[in-house]
């Protein structure tokens, strides 16, 4: 089946994510939006504006009743899904580069950027869910990461643990009433973390970095699970449900290559096999580095955003679901 | 003796790929029991939690 292409946004996409049920998709842009899209249409439900500066980050929570979005406009906005409304607003010194929700949507971590008039802090925010409009300006707690620099945080095995990726390569679990450095791994990449997105039940998550590689770590203990190894620098990393595969989006910016010429549209989301650590496949699409990869929670579409600003949705066909590479080895889950 | 020496190879190969299949399993299969206790203790400790109010 073709890829459904959204178009309407007019510069690169930042995030992409699905709602719990997967019907519809959120897409953040440095255009300053968020839009929400039927996810099997690609028709639009609508578009979030308030934010004044590049949107990095949102989430939407397990019921799609509230979304929150982190912008470089030091802010960060709770909206009310399906009005559109913006219910609250959080305003700090630097950039909201992450924002994620626990499972029950009770609490949001929030990651903000290090500059000289403010150092890197993260954030955890307990949500009124009764009314989106009575909020705490105040969060829960409050701490700031010594050494490397957070850019990715989400919650990990339980509400008392948030999982953090840094600029250094770093991976740490930080406990989340006490901010307390619980387990790191300073070396679990060589460069930059760019993304992080753990399983369905999250007991174990992935990260991409511009090292160029992806890893898969155990939730509790950090432990590097897997390592998928590519040879250019990524900028997500996704686990899908269903079949045993990670996928994974990335691509140098043309202007930092010299062939550019030959790879015109031909950036490529990579389908690696998560179990034996090799690649099984490819889709090529985006005309340029991909930012964002999200899979539909049902693992029978995703969708990727692309430095080139769009963002497109592609459906499995059959022989994804029939192909057994390896034969009939296959994991349980 | 090359087919022999292929089929070696590729037995090898499906072995070891059977080892890492049986470690993931293991692993997952350690890993949803462990999820499952937490949440039953969860429960438990909420229902104390309830009791203890009313």
């Amino acid at each position: 089946m073709r890829p459904i292409l959204l178009q309407g946004h007019e510069r690169s996409l930042t995030q992409v994510k699905y709602n719990a049920e997967g019907d519809l998709l959120f897409s953040a842009s440095k255009d300053d939006t968020v839009n929400a899209w039927y996810s099997y249409n690609g028709e639009r439900l609508g578009t979030y504006s308030g934010h004044n500066g590049t949107v990095w980050t949102l989430d939407v929570d397990y019921q799609t009743k509230f979304l929150v979005t982190g912008s470089a406009d030091n802010l960060m906005k709770l909206w009310d899904v399906q009005t559109g409304q913006c219910l609250y607003t959080w305003e700090f010194l630097t950039a909201v580069k992450r924002v994620a929700f626990s499972e029950d949507g009770e609490l949001i971590v929030c990651v903000t950027e290090q500059r000289a008039i403010a150092q890197g802090a993260i954030r955890v925010f307990k949500i009124n869910r009764e009314n989106g409009q009575d909020q705490d300006p105040e969060p829960i707690s409050m701490f700031h990461p010594i050494g490397s620099k957070a850019t990715l945080a989400a919650f990990g095995w339980d509400n008392n643990s948030i999982i953090t990726g840094h600029e250094s390569g770093k991976i740490a679990i930080f406990d989340t009433k006490t901010g307390e450095e619980i387990q790191t791994h300073e070396k679990a990449h060589h460069d930059s973390v760019t993304d992080l997105q753990l399983s369905p039940d999250r007991s174990y998550f992935i990260t991409s970095s511009k090292d160029k590689s992806a890893k898969l770590h155990d939730s509790r203990t950090l432990a590097v699970l897997k390592t998928y190894t590519t040879e250019t620098p990524l900028n997500s990393a996704s686990i899908a449900p269903i079949r045993p595969y990670v996928l994974l989006g990335g691509g140098q910016d043309a202007m930092n290559v010299t062939t550019t010429s030959a790879r015109q549209g031909k950036f490529e989301t990579r389908f690696w096999h998560k179990i034996f650590e090799e690649e099984v496949g490819r889709v090529r699409g985006h005309f340029g580095p991909i930012n964002t990869i999200a899979v539909h929670p049902d693992g029978r579409s995703y969708s990727s955003g692309g430095e080139d600003g769009f963002v497109r949705v592609h459906f499995f066909d059959e022989s994804y679901f029939r192909a057994r590479p390896y034969g009939e080895l296959e994991p349980d889950d | 003796e090359d087919a022999a020496e292929e089929s070696t190879v590729s037995a090898e190969l499906i072995a070891a790929r059977r080892r890492l299949i049986d470690e993931w399993n293991a692993w997952r299969a350690k890993v949803k029991r462990d999820l499952r206790e937490e949440k039953g203790r969860r429960h438990q400790e909420q229902g104390h939690k309830k009791e203890k109010v009313e």
